[in-house]
């Protein structure tokens, strides 16, 4: 189960975060998204490690924490995609169209020509569109 | 990788232990130095460069350089009681948290400061000092041999009883530690003799006979005797302490106090001489034999096989054994003892293969704790004789898990083991592994978690480049493990670190979280000041939950209410302040009647009193000017107002939480200064968060005087959950001197004292003039130069309705007032919309009832209207004291739609003061006219006569809801007389029009201006008539006079606006419809009902379809005596040019005409028969007939009575525009009868303009003109 999706502005700063938990656990959703964002400047500047090719948006797995995978996106605008997930046994290639879907969700988003980028993205039918995307995918 | 820390750390960690057993005797000698005998030697048993030549299996020789003993007690060596140790370990924090207690004041660290600290000064120190006591908590595990003592050192005092003895006493074996005694460490080992002389108390002679008897006894070589306490009087200072750094319990300077010099030297000597010539020679010769023994038992193939087999054997044995499954005679502890020796004689080749050698045959017997010993040591041999990385990584993987699987009891060996590792990551640089391996061995206690998470923090932030996040993110989750065991101050301490990582960010519900946190934390330890500071931080928590913004707010007011003082607060955040909505309003020369006058734009009441202000160029009455001449060129751009005025600051205070909060005395901040002392200006700009008590509470003191100088308003209010408040704040100050704003102050829940610095103000000080604006800075809008007070008018203008009909005419009263003594005269006024209102011309003028006093019969002298939109009071007028002045006003709602009303009132001062001569007073009114009733006007000329037109009104009422009495039309000017064409009950059946109606009727109307040539006198009177009533009930009701002030001004207005090109056609009539409200739809219920309604039409042009207007003109009876046949009569045809353009007319008669107007004369009766038309009826008539009698075929030419244009037949005539001529005209007549004159023509071409281009042509039948030819008696 996807547990929470971020979307994280190019200056690390957070435009957009969701959980889809039942528990009260934001913090520690907030706390994992905002450390990802270590490994995705990681995965940025060293773009040999990763093996993946420069014009890859899919960051790939970002780091196993204790009972989740986070995974990571990064667009052309720098603005990052996270997306923390339960499930453990999860298959690149459907974590990479989630990400597609969710990418085009965001720049409908913010084509929105009331939304200032930058800022936090207040609209409805993103979340939305997001929540259906999330709900879409289970992994298994 | 010797030199690295971690280097350094094994040194001293796996080194020889030697065992110290000594007499009571020997402590209490040692104790006068505040230190026991093994904290004695222990400072003097590091060596860095012993210079020992060493050859352990090889043939080579080779120097130890670095070397360390290890000291303990007998009594200590023993495993250390888990609880025992767990106590001491939380002892060590505990320790290390109050150290730090004073440094969690101070602001949290910057990011950068941290980032650039080296990198030893990262982490606190206190951790290598746990690290070690969390080392030592394994020590003398069973699974290892570097714990086994190697040697020991057996004292005896030189004043103890038979020494010889005691020598052999302490070595008893049921006084040694059972670790010996129950076979896991071997008891054969090096022992030494140490005789301790105390020069203090004993005597040298004694000494020296037991040091002999004791090197007879025992060898001359394990015997030494140690001098000490030299120093009389113990009071050695030493400067640097040796023992400092390894007892911080204790002063440091009263350790050692009766050591002098030389005894240090003595036991540094002793100490080196313990090692060099005896430990490492030892050691040498056990590695040497172990060695040997191996060789022959283990290496070489047969042996490697015949031990497979044998273990093999062992397979069967059960594991129940495990623990003691090996002594230290057992072949594994010998080869792995081979292996510590080796290791701690720094031959990591020798150890090395030793322990390849028995972790095959540990793991072979499943001795898991054993292999992963082992294990853990070749990583650590791997690592300091620089061995690949990757050897050294198998390996303490390898010990890890293992020792993770054995369960709780490996985990502790498992922490070790981590921390070795993670010592040597750090060391090769690689701190994100590091973190991880810290990470790693976290587990489930949450003391230990915690250190281990903090550690693992400071390696990301040495990791090239730095996860600040992780650091942020490890540093929180420690402190929360911190907090679950209480160590408050170290809880405190990482998220005081962690906050340096957030602060920047916009993760506000982390950050948030580490402010709440810490903020509670703070209280919990005393400091409340620096709680409330934290705390002060999360009050703008508009992004939580309401539940978690009530716990915010409730934790930090209890917070607030525990400090028990009043907190200033820089920079509060609650409410928010919305800079970008100051407003600045004061008056200067320009005052204001009421708020909303004072907001309007600056441009329109400059534009408005252009006029009436004197201009910039008159040189003196220039403000601006006298001003800048006047004032040092610093307070040049300083604003000005006036001493008893208030300024005014408008700003929007909003609630960023989901819940209700009161504010309290909300004020402003200003400071004062007289000019004398100006240049003491403080400039106190705080920084953007400082607290403090009450300590700027002087601001809002005058700094010139004891007593106040300014006085402030107070405000409270209350701001729902999300709510925006605009509210007003005012500063009056009282005496001269420069005023300025500073901030804003309100309170909080009573404890809780918010203050804001206007610093970064937009320059929207709304009334700048425009050209100043730009030098105009953000605190310079703020800046007030204070002069003098001076009058001030104060005007209101009396019952002025809000919302009013169109055409609704009203009395109003504007009330001037001057409340100083000083008079002011020469005022002016000037209207933005003189259409809209009219001054009266005398004070009170009006003392019958309006609207009576409009009606005629009152007597008052007509004014000229003054075109002139700036009305001057008369020069007698002066304003002073409680009198005020009344003037009356008359407002009339020209047009629907919302207008603003400006007044300006310009006024000078008595008694003026240098800076200011005038001020205005502006006031502006908002008034929301609805439609009422709508006239249109078609005016059509008279088919007969050429003074006499015929007026078609159409009027609709466009209220929604209110229904109208028409009370009279009249025209205005006294040229057009009006009459009623029909009875008024036919045109009003129903009294008042009701919303939505419309109607016409008819009028006629009727040029006066050349009465007299008309030949109907009859009408005379009518035509003096202006007004018609068009009213039934009340026959009492007299006419509203229309050439009175102040209808016939208005009315004047109302043409210049509704003038059109050409207005200055003479013939045009202009109209006044006067209505008043019908008094049975008072639907409004307010007592605001319009009286009287008037509805100006100006400048409605007579409309015809052709540009021509003609009448022929003669008798229309005539007696003839028919004795004479022929009758002639003289006839004039005139024609008028109605058009603007040039008229050409050709006139046609013709004589056969297919008229059967006339009544066949042959009918009968013609003699009695008379037809005198009534004017009245006359035009219906007309239409009737012509409407009739056209459609019929012409009757015979005979049945018409004949006559013959006898005079001019056919002629062409040019007519100017407007103007008229006479056609001579004459006929012939044979019968009496009644003759229709119509059979003529008339053929127009009417060019436009002068040239002709446009023309149009058409053509006219005459109309129909009656003449009677009697026969006469």
């Amino acid at each position: 189960m996807i547990v929470c999706v971020a979307v994280v502005g190019h200056q690390n700063n957070p435009l957009y975060i969701q959980s889809f938990t039942e528990a009260d656990d934001a913090l520690k959703l907030h706390h994992i998204v905002h450390c990802s964002l270590d490994v995705i400047d990681e995965r940025v500047n060293n773009p040999s490690k990763t093996g993946t090719t420069l014009n890859e948006a899919f960051l790939g797995l970002l780091y196993p924490a204790l009972n989740y995978k986070v995974y990571g996106y990064l667009t052309n605008t720098k603005v990052k995609f996270i997306m923390v997930t339960t499930d453990l046994d999860v298959r690149d290639t459907d974590v990479r169209s989630f990400f597609r879907k969710f990418h085009a969700a965001y720049v409908d988003a913010v084509s929105n020509p009331f939304h200032v980028p930058g800022k936090k993205i207040t609209s409805r039918t993103f979340s939305e569109s997001v929540t259906n995307i999330v709900r879409s995918y289970s992994f298994n | 990788m010797v030199e690295t820390s971690v280097g350094k750390m094994l040194m001293e960690e796996v080194s020889p232990v030697v065992m110290i057993l000594c007499t009571p005797l020997v402590e209490e000698t040692f104790l006068k130095n505040g230190l026991s005998f093994v904290e004695t030697l222990k400072p003097f048993c590091n060596f860095s460069n012993i210079d020992v030549p060493v050859r352990t299996s090889g043939d080579q020789l080779y120097r130890l350089r670095k070397f360390t003993l290890r000291l303990f007690n007998a009594s200590d060596i023993k495993q250390p009681n888990v609880e025992v140790a767990k106590k001491r370990l939380e002892h060590v924090i505990t320790e290390a948290g109050e150290k730090v207690f004073h440094d969690l004041k101070s602001d949290p660290p910057q990011i950068t400061d941290i980032l650039s600290n080296p990198e030893a000064e990262i982490a606190p120190t206190w951790f290598q000092y746990y690290n070690k006591e969390l080392i030592r908590t394994l020590s003398f595990s069973e699974h290892e041999a570097f714990d086994h003592p190697v040697a020991c050192l057996l004292v005896v005092s030189s004043k103890d009883e038979q020494p010889i003895n005691k020598f052999v006493d302490l070595f008893n074996t049921n006084r040694l530690p059972s670790l010996l005694n129950d076979g896991v460490m071997d008891p054969k080992i090096l022992k030494h003799y140490l005789l301790v002389h105390d020069n203090q108390d004993a005597t040298t002679e004694r000494t020296s006979k037991v040091l002999s008897e004791m090197r007879s006894t025992f060898g001359n070589n394990e015997c030494n005797l140690l001098c000490t306490n030299s120093s009389k009087e113990g009071n050695v200072e030493h400067q640097a302490n040796p023992w400092a750094s390894f007892k911080s319990s204790v002063s440091a300077d009263k350790l050692g106090c009766a050591l002098t010099g030389d005894d240090i030297v003595e036991i540094k000597d002793l100490m080196q001489e313990f090692a060099s010539r005896h430990i490492i020679p030892y050691m040498e010769q056990k590695v040497r034999e172990l060695n040997q023994q191996i060789s022959a038992t283990r290496k070489g193939l047969r042996n490697q096989i015949k031990n497979l087999w044998w273990r093999k054997g062992k397979d069967e044995v059960p594991d129940s054994t495990k623990g003691s499954m090996y002594t230290f005679s057992s072949p594994e502890s010998q080869i792995r003892i081979l292996g510590d020796y080796a290791f701690m004689l720094h031959d990591y080749e020798l150890a090395l293969s030793s322990y390849r050698l028995i972790s095959t045959d540990y793991k072979l017997d499943k001795a898991w704790k054993h292999y992963a010993g082992v294990q853990e040591m070749m990583g650590l041999a791997y690592f300091i004789s620089d061995q690949s990385i990757k050897e050294v990584e198998y390996c303490m993987e390898n010990a890890f898990s293992t020792y993770m699987k054995l369960g709780r009891s490996g985990f502790q060996n498992a922490t070790r083991c981590g921390l070795w590792w993670a010592e040597m990551l750090k060391a090769r640089d690689q701190y994100k592994e590091a973190a991880s391996a810290y990470f790693r061995i976290c587990g489930e206690e949450p003391l230990h978690a915690a250190v281990m998470l903090e550690q693992a923090s400071y390696c990301f932030v040495l990791t090239k480049p730095a996860m600040l996040n992780k650091y942020g993110f490890h540093l929180v989750l420690s402190g929360d493990h911190y907090k679950n065991c209480d160590q408050v101050n170290h809880a405190i301490r990482t998220y005081r670190s962690a906050i340096s990582v957030y602060e920047s960010t916009t993760w506000s519900h982390i950050k948030d979280h580490v402010h709440f946190h810490i903020g509670r934390w703070y209280a919990l330890v005393g400091m409340h000041d620096v709680a409330v500071r934290n705390m002060l931080k999360v009050l703008d928590c508009g992004n939580q939950s309401k539940p978690t913004q009530e716990i915010f707010l409730r934790d930090f007011f209890d917070i607030v209410q525990k400090t028990g003082m009043k907190h200033e607060v820089v920079g509060l955040q609650l409410p928010f302040i919305n800079m970008s909505s100051l407003q600045v309003i004061y008056e200067d020369h320009r005052t204001y009647a009421s708020l909303a006058s004072a907001l309007v734009q600056e441009r329109i009441w400059q534009s408005l009193e252009d006029d009436i202000i004197p201009s910039l160029n008159s040189g003196k009455s220039n403000w601006l000017e006298l001003q800048s001449k006047l004032l040092p060129k610093k307070y040049k751009e300083s604003n000005v107002c006036v001493a008893g005025e208030s300024v005014k600051v408008d700003l929007e205070f909003k609630n960023p939480l989901l819940i209700s909060t009161s504010i309290t005395r909300v004020s402003l901040i200003c400071e004062l200064t007289s000019n004398s002392d100006d240049i003491k200006l403080v400039d106190k700009e705080p920084s953007s968060l400082s607290l403090g008590t009450e300590s700027s509470a002087e601001h809002n003191q005058g700094t010139t005087s004891g007593f106040s100088s300014f006085t402030l308003s107070e405000m409270d209010f209350t701001l729902g959950g999300g709510e925006k408040k605009m509210v007003r704040l005012t500063v009056t100050p009282s005496e001269e001197g420069i005023l300025k704003i500073v901030g804003v102050r309100w309170g909080l829940s009573g404890s809780v004292v918010g203050v804001h610095y206007f610093k970064s103000v937009p320059a929207k000080a709304k009334t700048n003039k425009g050209r100043r604006k730009n030098k105009l800075t953000p605190t310079d809008a703020l800046k007030f130069l204070v002069i003098k007070s001076l009058p001030r008018l104060e005007g209101s203008i009396d019952h002025l309705p809000e919302q009013l009909y169109a055409g609704d005419l009203r009395y109003l009263v504007l009330e001037l007032k001057n409340k100083s003594e000083s008079p002011i005269k020469n005022l002016k006024m000037k209207i933005s919309h003189p259409r809209f209102v009219n001054p009266g011309n005398h004070e009170e003028e009006v003392t019958t009832e309006f609207p009576d006093c409009l009606k005629k019969g009152h007597e008052k002298n007509i004014v000229q209207c003054d075109t002139s939109s700036i009305f001057s009071f008369p020069k007698d007028v002066s304003l002073q004291g409680d009198k005020s002045l009344r003037w009356p006003l008359w407002l009339r709602a020209a047009i629907p739609g919302t207008i603003s009303l400006y007044f300006t009132i310009y006024y000078e001062m008595e008694n003026v003061s240098s800076i200011m001569k005038y001020r205005t007073l502006r006031m502006h009114y908002n008034l929301k006219v609805l439609p009422s009733l709508e006239t249109s006007f078609e005016i059509t000329p008279s088919p007969s006569r050429l003074q006499e037109f015929l007026v078609r009104m159409d009027i609709v009422n466009r209220a929604n809801s209110d229904s109208f009495q028409i009370h009279q039309l009249s025209t205005v000017g006294g040229r057009w007389g009006i009459s009623l064409l029909e009875r008024v009950d036919t045109i009003l059946p129903f009294k008042s029009l009701l919303p939505g109606q419309a109607l016409s009727c008819h009028f006629m109307i009727k040029d006066n201006r050349k009465s007299g040539t008309e030949e109907d006198k009859t009408m005379s009177v009518l035509a003096s008539q202006t007004d018609v009533k068009l009213f039934t009930q009340d026959d009492e009701e007299k006419f509203f006079d229309i050439v009175n002030s102040p209808l016939a001004s208005f009315h004047e207005s109302e043409r210049s606006s509704q003038g059109t090109s050409d207005q200055l056609s003479p013939n045009t009539v202009d109209f006044i419809l006067i209505s008043h409200l019908a008094k049975s739809s008072n639907s409004s219920g307010v007592a605001d009902v319009p009286k009287i309604l008037s509805h100006h039409s100006c400048h409605n042009r007579i409309r015809s379809s052709n540009p021509l207007s003609w009448s022929l003109d003669g008798p229309q009876t005539l007696y003839h005596d028919f004795s004479t046949p022929l009758c002639e009569i003289q006839l004039k045809l005139i024609i008028r040019n109605t058009s603007t353009g040039l008229s050409s007319v050709s006139f046609n008669t013709t004589d056969c005409l297919p008229d059967a107007a006339a009544p066949t004369p042959s009918s009968g009766n013609q003699s009695g028969w008379r037809y005198v038309p009534d004017v009245t009826e006359e035009m219906k008539l007309t239409s009737d007939v012509m409407g009739s009698r056209l459609g019929k075929p012409p009757s015979s030419m005979e049945s018409s009575p004949p006559f013959i244009w006898s005079g001019l037949s056919s002629t062409k005539v040019q007519i100017q525009p407007l103007s008229t001529t006479e056609i001579p005209l004459q006929i012939s007549v044979f019968a009496p009868g009644i003759y229709n004159l119509s059979s003529y023509k008339l053929t127009w071409e009417l060019s436009e303009h002068e040239d002709a281009s446009s023309t149009s042509s058409g053509t006219c039948q005459g109309y129909p003109y009656y003449l009677s030819v009697l026969q006469s008696e």
